[in-house]
């Protein structure tokens, strides 16, 4: 039984919920009350994970805590087919590359919506200067991988879940003041990302239309 | 060199491969945000980046492929006109096609989109431009101003082949242009133009260069003062572009289209290609319906098959009857390919509402018209539905192309025998449940079966849909009596045999009418006192009893006087 202690408008707990929509995994959600409740700083919650963040997956015993990881986890556990976290070591290694910039991206794009909407003490402008300069290399990766024939961040021809790890908060990206007008490729890409069949919206994520049938 | 919001220079806005289908870009010029789409049918909409309900940008909307809808709250604009065709909250589901956003003049050409901030100046190709197969270079933004973009981009040119500074922000030195695109007074973006095919190795060491050149400016502009940026006041869209319409609109426009195309859809239908003259045709909503004046002086409704944003032409299906007396027939015998005929704006009796989560479509023969163009609408926005189609014999089966392309469920019913058709709409319908909405159009006889079944079934009034052309009852003219027009302050004697509507045009009111038998709507009027006696087939019961209203084209009194918001 997988148990997700999750926080509706958290880009980190979003990512799960969205690949576990997309594997058809259930799971229970326990709501952890991140702004203003602070609950994720709660005696409670620090026992489970004591770096004091969401999200966390408890599956049966096994308790994990980190987004990306917990990504990892699903995908090797439960993908049947293996695509979203691939085998193969120079995929993985790219896969794990792009959760890096993941992270890069919540500590740019994400604090400057925590500054902004959640009224916590960051550097806005720094955070902002910071997410574009990430969103900037990614169209320009996109932009090229359009060229050469790849519509995802990795190598592979279907998405992987450094896909689903960095998407969120590109996504909510304007939350933050980012606009993404200057990155073409990278909004092409994010609607690549919301026809994945599986794909659910969070509040500030909404759908994209239907791509064109090619007859 | 000072940026004007008015400058009615044409600029690149985009490259050709941003614009894939179903996508919206999202593009700026001048300080105009633009929402930019490629419809279904390969046009490029450039659009003012709000929706008009509450400015909310359209470049988080939805390409459906031939409309644009707002993310928000749902409004929807048609490809080409721009034109609002759906309004969530409002009561007749249909806006008038006076509901525009605003619209910017656009060219795809050589790899680049094009557009300007207004029409002053018609599209002319760069020095140059033809003869090449043109491949545009990864777009690079610069936060700086446009004209120290372009001064830098001169420097770039190898000293024994100094660049060719062009009018419109663009340079040349060797095979290679550059636009650059003010976006505001303080952003700019390159394009590259490529007069041949390059290879990856080309298009990285570009793409390095204007990095380079990018990271030079912006570091530069960091040390100068910014620029005011432009501030286009979102000029409101005109008041009579943006306003509600009235619930019945006096017509008198009339429209003249060319007959393109005229072919046997099937037995006894012919379809009618009806395209505009020059650019497009008026919004319209699935549904509507336009008056064809004929080349007897007779005006017929004719239902619009064409799907969302479908605005070069109009395809109607007209119904071949050997014993029909003038309309139609004049239409399929006289009137050939390439003839002009003169039709009104669309408008629409028979709403569709897109908030349901069953619709289920009857049409009965050339009934299927109003309810294929709805199929399609629902059918491009993935919504639930079910056309079933009655025709005595295959062969009368119209339209069969466009219905074997829907991917809804389509039921062709053929040849059943009349008490079956009863049985088989009974079965059809089933139970109604909340938000379930059925629409039909047919034969009188198949109207009356449909809502005569849905009602024994629990339908309410609200969720049966029907459209009647004709208005096949015995109109009884023989009572007399008085009206008075309130607003128009007049007492008029209507004598048996002669209908208000005549009366009153008589005593030189002008006043809209179209079928002039009661089906059509276009002469309903507001009653103020009075009873009234219905002899139309376009209100539904509860309004018939509700005596608030009348068609003055064949109701009467049964009191002795009617008083009339005319
Ligand atoms: S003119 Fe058509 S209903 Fe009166």
């Amino acid at each position: 039984m997988i148990t997700l202690y999750d926080f509706e408008l958290s880009g980190n707990c979003y990512k799960l919920r969205l690949l576990m929509s997309i594997l058809k995994l259930r799971c229970d959600i326990i709501p952890v009350d991140f702004y203003p409740g602070r609950q994720h700083k709660a005696d409670w919650f620090l026992r489970l994970n004591p770096f004091g963040q969401l999200p966390v997956l408890k599956d049966d015993e096994l308790i994990l805590s980190d987004s990306g990881a917990i990504l990892a986890y699903l995908a090797k556990t439960y993908d049947e087919t293996g695509l979203w976290f691939p085998d193969d070591p120079a995929v993985t290694s790219e896969v794990l590359r792009w959760h890096a910039v993941a992270d890069d991206i919540t500590s740019t794009a994400s604090a400057a919506r925590l500054a902004l909407g959640f009224f916590y003490d960051f550097d806005i402008e720094k955070a902002q200067k910071g997410a574009h300069r990430i969103f900037r290399l990614m169209d320009e990766h996109l932009w090229f991988g359009e060229k050469m024939g790849r519509d995802w961040l990795c190598s592979p021809a279907h998405p992987t879940t450094a896909d689903i790890a960095c998407f969120p908060y590109v996504m909510l990206s304007e939350e933050g003041g980012i606009g993404r007008q200057d990155y073409p490729a990278l909004r092409r890409w994010t609607d690549r990302v919301r026809r994945i069949p599986g794909f659910v919206v969070m509040s500030g994520i909404f759908p994209a239309g239907r791509a064109l049938e090619q007859a | 060199m000072t940026l004007s919001l008015s400058d009615p220079t044409w600029y690149p806005i985009a490259s050709s491969e941003d614009l894939p289908f179903r996508h919206v870009y999202q593009g700026q010029l001048l300080g105009r945000e633009l929402a930019v789409w490629r419809a279904d049918d390969g046009n490029v909409n450039v659009w003012e980046n709000r929706c008009l309900h509450r400015g909310v940008r359209l470049s988080i909307g939805i390409n459906e492929g031939g409309e644009l809808k707002c993310q928000y709250h749902g409004w929807r604009y048609a490809n080409r006109s721009a034109g609002c065709t759906y309004i969530p909250a409002h009561p007749a589901d249909a806006p008038a096609r006076r509901i525009e956003n605003r619209t910017y003049p656009v060219r795809e050409a050589y790899g680049l989109i094009w557009s300007a901030a207004n029409d002053d100046q018609p599209f002319r190709p760069f020095a140059g431009a033809e003869g090449y197969d043109w491949f545009p270079l990864r777009p690079m933004p610069v936060n700086a101003a446009p004209e120290d973009v372009l001064a830098a981009i001169a420097r770039l040119a190898p000293d024994d082949q100094p660049a060719d500074i062009l009018p419109g922000l663009a340079i040349r030195f060797g095979g290679t242009y550059y636009f650059v695109q003010p976006v505001d007074a303080s952003r700019a973006v390159i394009r590259g133009l490529l007069s041949t095919q390059p290879d990856l190795a080309t298009l990285r060491s570009n793409n390095e260069t204007l990095s380079k050149l990018r990271d030079r400016l912006e570091r530069l502009a960091a040390r100068k003062p910014a620029p005011t940026p432009l501030q286009p006041a979102f000029d409101k869209v005109s008041a009579d572009l943006a306003t509600m319409p009235d619930i019945a609109i006096p017509r008198g426009n009339t429209i003249t289209v060319v007959v393109k195309r005229k072919w046997t859809s099937a037995d006894g239908v012919i379809g009618f290609e009806l395209a505009a003259r020059d650019g497009h045709l008026p919004t319209f909503q699935p549904g509507a319906h336009i008056d064809v004046h004929l080349p007897n002086g007779m005006t017929r409704q004719y239902s619009l098959t064409n799907g969302p944003g479908e605005l070069m032409s109009y395809i109607i299906g007209v119904k071949q009857e050997s014993a029909s007396k003038g309309g139609s027939k004049v239409l399929v015998e006289t009137v050939r390919e390439g003839d002009l005929l003169s039709i009104s704006e669309p408008r629409n009796n028979f709403p569709l509402r897109r908030d349901a989560v069953r619709s289920v479509l009857i049409a009965g023969g050339i009934g299927i018209t109003p309810l294929l163009s709805m199929a399609r609408f629902l059918d491009k926005s993935s919504l639930p539905y079910e056309l079933h189609y009655f025709t005595r014999a295959g062969e009368q089966v119209a339209f069969r192309g466009d219905l074997e392309a829907l991917h809804g469920k389509v039921i062709l019913h053929t040849g059943l025998p009349r008490a079956q058709i009863g049985t088989t709409i009974a079965t059809t319908l089933g139970q109604w449940s909340f938000a379930q909405h059925v629409y039909v159009c047919g034969p009188a006889a198949m109207l009356e079966t449909v809502r005569d079944t849905a009602a024994a079934q629990g339908w309410p009034e609200e969720s049966i849909h029907y459209e009647y052309f004709k208005n096949d009852k015995v109109i009884d003219d023989s009572s007399a009596f008085d009206v008075e027009l309130a607003r128009s302050a007049m007492t008029l004697h209507i004598p048996s045999g002669k209908t208000i509507l005549e009366v009153m045009r008589e005593a030189g009111l002008t006043v809209p009418s179209s079928c002039e038998q009661g089906a059509c709507g276009t002469c309903l009027t507001r009653v103020m006192e009075g009873e009234v006696d219905h002899q139309d087939v376009y209100l539904n019961k509860s309004e018939k009893v509700s005596n608030s209203c009348m068609m003055t084209c064949v109701s009467r009194a049964k009191s002795a006087r009617l008083v009339l918001d005319i």
